[in-house]
């Protein structure tokens, strides 16, 4: 069987979610690997959400938000840049694969965008295979 | 030119003697005799008759700036710092845990400090390559000049070669070994949470059991808190029994904020700690 990846999505309400929305009520085929959990904003995202994703099985996760600017609460997303940036550089030095984890600014009137950036994301997964470092075997 | 540690206990004996008895500070932060001369402890001179007992020597490496947020505010403190236990007040008065006013700082300038269990110097490794504290009230000696000046991240550059399979794997075989004895967060001056994020029962974030999978979560997620505040005083990696070197993963998250956002803790009480902060202008770049 080939792989199936499991990929965490978590998106803010605002934009990006709605986005997701849009590619939804668009009829935009994206593959279904994505599973989204809405926050309000990027910024309620802990850093500790996604390091415990990739303990319990994801492969990949993918945060959406709103551009920067554009956040409804102004300044969130601002302040998110630069925590998930260190989360990135933390996954990166404890060795899991870099391109597991990815940041987008997806707006409520970009349908296309989160397609595509789904559909690049999961083949992306699917071809750094399964992710078993941070999973916890069973 | 050495280094007279005897002198700068003197000094330090007089300066906590005088603050004490014009009622300056009611308590002085420095360090007492432990079991031997290799460990001494830290100290709490709360009366002008137990200056005395305060020594300092090449093992006083404790990070006195530790103590700090354990009075209640208003207490008027002085503090001995070394540099890099400076650069910790410093981020605490970022953080408005203590206030500047508050505190009086008796400045070391030092350099030679050892490693206890290794008799390693441990300057240039642990301590930001830094010998003369950043901030200072009353300075207990000249100020160092002529040492080396080592990149605090030169360390890192091995382990920045290594492949991420090689890099999983070693800080795997690290953490399995942590027995979550937690004096790595006793020993922090920055680690002042209560309760501790590990601690929570609701949400519960990782296991409390020493097993591979907690330990990842403790750990990243205490790098994580640690990101723009970690001042470099490597006092987490020598309390560890099991020797994990913290200090590497916590430089490494440092050199990321430090090319990121421009701004290295601790260095200014000016800075807004980096990630309670942000500039419009912050580049997209930095999540690639
Ligand atoms: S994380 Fe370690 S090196 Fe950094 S401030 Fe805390 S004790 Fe010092
Ligand atoms: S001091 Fe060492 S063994 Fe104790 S919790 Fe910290 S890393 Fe683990
Ligand atoms: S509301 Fe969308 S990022 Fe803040």
């Amino acid at each position: 069987m080939s792989f199936e990846p499991k990929i965490l999505g978590i998106a803010c309400n605002w934009c990006t979610y709605t986005g997701a929305d849009l590619a939804g009520t668009t009829r935009l085929q994206y593959p279904q690997n994505l599973r989204v959990v809405r926050v309000m904003c990027s910024s309620r995202i802990n850093p500790s959400f996604i390091f415990r994703a990739f303990q319990l099985g994801a492969d990949g996760v993918l945060i959406g938000g709103c551009h920067p600017g554009d956040c409804h609460y102004n300044t969130g997303n601002l302040y998110a840049r630069r925590r998930l940036a260190v989360t990135k550089k933390i996954l990166e030095f404890s060795g899991l694969e870099p391109g597991r984890f990815r940041v987008e600014w997806i707006s409520a009137s970009e349908g296309n965008k989160f397609a595509e950036v789904v559909t690049e994301f999961t083949a992306q997964i699917k071809s750094l295979g399964p992710q078993t470092k941070f999973k916890i075997s069973q | 030119m050495t280094i007279s540690f005897k002198q700068i206990e003197e000094k330090l004996k007089t300066e906590a003697k005088r603050l004490l008895e014009s009622g300056q500070a009611s308590v002085v932060l420095a360090y007492g005799k432990g079991y031997d001369e290799k460990h001494p402890m830290p100290y709490v001179a709360r009366n002008p008759s137990d200056v005395a007992n305060i020594v300092f020597n090449e093992y006083c490496n404790y990070n006195m700036a530790r103590y700090l947020v354990r009075y209640p505010a208003g207490t008027k403190i002085a503090v001995a710092v070394k540099a890099a236990d400076s650069r910790a007040v410093i981020q605490l008065i970022q953080e408005e845990k203590v206030k500047r006013e508050d505190l009086v700082l008796l400045g070391i300038p030092v350099y030679g400090m050892k490693n206890p269990k290794t008799q390693e110097i441990i300057d240039g490794k642990t301590t930001g390559g830094l010998y003369n504290p950043v901030l200072y009230d009353i300075l207990l000696g000249d100020e160092v000049h002529g040492q080396a000046i080592q990149s605090p991240y030169d360390v890192l550059a091995a382990y920045e070669l290594m492949d991420k399979e090689a890099r999983f794997a070693f800080w795997k075989k690290e953490f399995d070994k942590c027995i979550r004895c937690y004096a790595c967060r006793k020993a922090c001056p920055m680690c002042y949470c209560d309760p501790c994020f590990i601690d929570q029962n609701k949400p519960k974030w990782g296991d409390k059991s020493p097993q591979s999978h907690g330990n990842l979560m403790y750990h990243l997620t205490r790098f994580h808190h640690l990101a723009g505040r970690c001042i470099d005083c490597g006092e987490c990696s020598r309390a560890c029994p099991v020797d994990i070197p913290l200090y590497l993963f916590h430089k490494k998250v440092a050199k990321e904020c430090e090319e990121m956002f421009g701004q290295a803790a601790g260095m200014s009480i000016e800075d807004k700690p980096a990630l309670v902060n942000f500039r419009v202008d912050d580049s997209d770049k930095i999540l690639e």
